[in-house]
């Protein structure tokens, strides 16, 4: 092995590389090398440096010292389009497409290679072209904004290739697909790599990474410290790499019965709500959320996630059935009058939502209590206050940077999630309602997560678990209740419910008859 | 061998950024004075001669108090909405709806004495400032309507009535001038003659006041924070459970009404008649100020003073026999680099590293 790899010259080869901002090392001296014909995934705790990494090899960042070569020649990659150049694209966690253009369009989008009078037929005949020969399917003329994540993310990665890349980087791909897209991704990955072409992924799910990686670089604390075969590593090598000495805080027993006669904290009767067009999001839905559980919310997404989260903590109204905080029907939900009555709400797009990016931390950590003591005295803010607030929130999240008056927007994406996480579990008195809490966190955050869950059901208080992922559902709730096409299609106690027949319920099959045969919006 | 690159950092800290802002205003000062020297003149010494003019003598600091209160003021009400991410084009009409209000009740008002007439003519310009920028207000809370072009076109709306009203029913018939109502019977007192700002009226206290209090509540009160969240990212705004739309409702009335009171100050202090010259574009020149002080009421003072300066030089080029409006071009040329250096402030200059030796790599 060692000597094949003498004598192949790496693709790329980082040496090297330090980057600070302002003081963090978010980079320290990090060699890594990428070899064609491999998927190499990057691993790492949160703040640990890889998007860091991976945007100086794009251009987006210098390097303070250390050098990129690219074949064996030093090259210098000061934009992305010099790194576009040299054969290298990346897809950003968040997508950056234009949700009103259609596919066709946003991959023509300030190419060279566009004709100069682009009819929309010349552009889509181009567009069904290359998703041919890369085998990524997408709908040329289906507009952005319209398609599924999964889609969407073939489309970017089809731009990337499209312009020649043979290095395709992907940062954290799967946190927003479904199971059967991630597994069309993963054979389009290897597609790519079968014709010597080379993959970086940054993920946090070890299970997929050992699935398709080839070899696995691990980060720590801004340094590269190990790299090693997928193959003969494990699930719990790759967690002792990542984490170093520290261990995962124990799992709770989960499934537990909880007690019929548990207070309802709140209720769902009959709860539709429709969108602008009419199409109704959650369709006559029934649900309670008892003191202590942990209700699990399973469906692929798009199913009416959204809509129920939000009608969950008062951010939505519903058109028509009735919304009961602990027995009292709410006439007019508001998210104030939710938040005081102790719940609390991790949205599913943190950045979209739950933060304030361009503030400072204190000001976006206290976002949930500022008017109330010790920060607000009557009418006014008490900034010191605001500040031990921020200062005791970040410490209790565990975030990488201690400065309350750094932006949000320089956290990691994982430390973002944190600090929304732990702000919001502070206020749930009541019911923590947390869509996708997981996503973006690495193991060790993961499990935390998931420690503070259960410490919040011991102290009485109802979490509702919306997640995709099957496995952590089981793991958690203790019962669940599926969602597909914005009705409930079952709810099941969490020691009765096996993946077979929840993976039924959830695709709609195992639905009751009179259920109406409507496109959930997700592509098939 | 040193290669030197441009990389964009992607936030930067408010002190970099206000040094900015002060290294931009200094370039441009500098491009106007090279512009002079290249028409023949002495910048240096023209730079002087405005400086002793406004700065040295009790009559030139009067002066520029007396164009600094009503630029602080139109500044205040544009960083008002600033503060939630809107744009108030519109602080000139509002000044003269305000004067308005104040003119109607001190020409037909009751005939009290001075104290308690002024604050019925402060209440009455307040009142007209935000009446006259709730409707673009609601058009941009019920519809959607931008901002930026309803408070503008108000202002032409603003100004035209104010012509019909002073060529018209309240034309001063007494006067030859055809153009402007009577002399109001009230007026603002001046401060005392012992503070050295020569002849300039309380009004600049009043300024100085609600300078520090915006200050204080946008720092020190629940309000304040809302407004900043709003600023910020409406949607995690109504996430948190705020009033988005009330706290911008209010943000724009206040501006409104802030506008207006500077247009009572301007009336009531300094010219005493309503005219249509009443404003010399300081609602357009407050937004400048407003953008430099980056929205901070206590640093609108400042640009305040700082555009006053500015337009001061302009009168003393004209007896050097530089048209007037070069002053106007050195506040556009002044906006243009503090923008361009607000953005430049985002990019450093930062050396590659070497290149490795050949193999080395590899
Ligand atoms: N623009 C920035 N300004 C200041 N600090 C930054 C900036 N970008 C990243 N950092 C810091 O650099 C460190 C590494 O961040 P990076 O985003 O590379 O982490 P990551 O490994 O991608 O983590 P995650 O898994 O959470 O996405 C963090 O401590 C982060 O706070
Ligand atoms: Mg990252």
């Amino acid at each position: 092995m060692a000597r094949t790899e003498l004598l192949i010259r790496p693709l790329v080869q980082l040496s090297g590389i330090t980057k600070s901002f302002y003081g963090v090392r978010a980079n320290q001296s990090v060699d890594f090398s990428l070899a064609g014909g491999e998927i190499h995934a990057l691993l790492g705790e949160n703040g640990a440096g890889k998007s860091t990494l991976m945007n100086v090899l794009t251009g987006l960042y210098q390097p303070d010292s250390g050098c990129i070569a690219i074949e064996g020649h030093a090259r210098r990659i000061d934009s992305p389009a010099a790194a576009i150049e040299a054969g290298i694209g990346m897809v950003h966690q968040h997508f950056k497409l234009v949700s009103a253009f259609t596919v066709a369009e946003n991959i023509h989008l300030g190419w060279n290679e566009t004709p100069f009078r682009a009819p929309a037929a010349l552009l889509e005949a181009r567009t069904a072209a290359l998703s041919r020969r890369f085998g990524l399917a997408v709908r040329p003329s289906a507009r952005v904004g319209e398609i599924s994540a999964g889609e969407q993310q073939r489309v970017e990665i089809l731009r990337v290739l499209a312009r020649g890349a043979r290095i395709l980087i992907l940062d954290e791909p799967t946190a927003v697909l479904t199971p059967p897209e991630v597994a069309i991704l993963f054979a389009a990955l290897r597609a790519f790599r079968a014709q010597g072409n080379a993959v970086i992924l940054i993920s946090h799910k070890l299970g997929e990474v050992l699935e398709i990686a080839d070899r696995v670089t691990v980060m720590r604390a801004g340094r590269s410290i190990e790299t090693c075969a997928a193959q003969g590593a494990s699930r719990a090598s790759l967690a002792r790499l990542i984490m170093g000495d520290t261990s995962l805080p124990p799992m709770q027993e989960s499934g537990r019965a909880v007690a019929d006669d548990a207070a309802v904290r709140i209720e769902l009767r009959g709860v539709t709500v429709r969108d602008h067009r009419g199409i109704a999001l959650l369709d006559n839905v029934d649900l309670q959320v008892r003191a202590g559980e942990v209700l699990g919310v399973a469906g692929v997404a798009g199913n009416g996630q959204r809509a129920l989260s939000e009608i969950l903590t008062g951010n939505l109204r519903p058109d028509s059935g009735t919304v009961l905080l602990d027995g009292q029907a709410v006439a007019h939900p508001t998210p104030r009058r939710f938040a005081r009555h102790g719940i609390g709400h991790i949205p599913e797009d943190r950045l979209r939502t739950a933060l304030a990016a361009d503030l400072s931390l204190a000001e976006n950590a206290v976002l949930r209590e500022y008017d109330r003591s010790p920060v607000a005295r009557g009418p006014l803010f008490v900034p010191g206050r605001a500040r031990a607030l921020a200062v005791r929130i970040i410490d209790d999240a565990q975030l990488d940077r201690r400065d309350p008056s750094l932006p949000a927007r320089n956290l990691s994406g994982g430390n973002q999630q944190r600090l929304v996480a732990q702000r919001e579990a502070r206020i749930a008195d009541r019911v923590l309602v947390a869509a996708y809490p997981t996503r973006g966190l690495d193991i060790g955050a993961v499990a935390s997560l998931h420690a503070a869950m259960h410490r919040l059901c011991a102290r009485g208080i109802g979490v509702v678990l919306i997640s995709e992922e099957i496995e952590e559902l089981l793991d958690h709730a203790d019962r669940i209740a599926v969602l597909f096409a914005g009705r409930i299609a079952g709810i099941l106690p969490a020691s009765d419910a096996e993946s077979e027949r929840l993976g039924l319920l959830m695709s709609g099959q195992a639905l009751v008859p009179d259920a109406p045969d409507r496109d959930p919006g997700r592509a098939a | 061998m040193r290669t030197y690159t441009v990389q964009r950092v992607p936030s930067v800290s408010g002190r970099v950024r206000t040094g900015a802002t002060l290294l931009s205003c200094l370039a441009s000062v500098l491009a106007a004075g090279l512009l002079l020297a290249l028409l023949g003149l002495h910048p240096a010494a023209l730079g002087l001669q405005v400086l002793h003019q406004s700065l040295a003598n009790r009559y030139g600091l009067e002066d520029l108090a007396l164009l600094a209160a009503p630029l602080a003021m139109c500044g205040l009400s544009v960083s008002l909405m600033l503060r939630v991410g809107l744009w108030n084009i519109g602080a000139d009409g509002q000044f003269f709806v305000g004067a308005a209000g104040a003119a109607w009740i001190g020409l037909y008002g009751p005939s009290w004495s001075t104290l308690p007439m002024l604050a019925l003519m402060g209440a009455a310009s307040m009142t007209a400032g935000a009446a006259w920028i709730a409707v673009p207000a609601l058009a941009r809370l019920i519809l959607g309507t931008s901002e930026i072009i309803t408070t503008l076109l108000l202002n032409f709306v603003a100004r035209l009535g104010i012509d019909w009203l002073v060529t018209g029913p309240w034309r001063d018939r007494a006067s030859s001038v055809t153009a402007q109502s009577p002399r109001l019977p009230v007026a603002i007192p001046k401060l005392p003659r012992d503070w050295h700002l020569g002849g300039m009226h309380w009004g600049l206290a009043v300024v100085l006041a609600l300078a520090c209090v915006l200050a204080l509540a946008f720092r020190f009160t629940r309000w304040g924070y809302e407004l900043r969240i709003c600023g910020a990212n409406r949607n995690a705004a109504s996430y948190a459970g705020m009033a988005v739309n009330r706290r911008l409702l209010e943000a724009m009335l206040l501006a409104g009404a802030v506008a207006g009171l500077g247009g009572m100050l301007e009336l009531a202090g300094t010219v005493h008649r309503l005219q249509s010259g009443l404003s010399n574009g300081y609602g357009y020149v407050g937004i400048i100020v407003a953008v430099l002080a980056a929205s901070s009421p206590l640093g609108v003072v400042v640009t305040g003073v700082l555009m006053a300066l500015v337009l001061n030089a302009g009168t003393v080029l004209q007896t050097q026999g530089v048209p007037s409006s070069a002053a106007v071009a050195l506040v556009g040329l002044i906006l243009l680099s503090a923008a361009v250096g607000e953005r430049l402030a985002n990019y450093r200059l930062q050396r590659i590293p070497p290149a490795p030796r050949p193999g080395q790599a590899a």
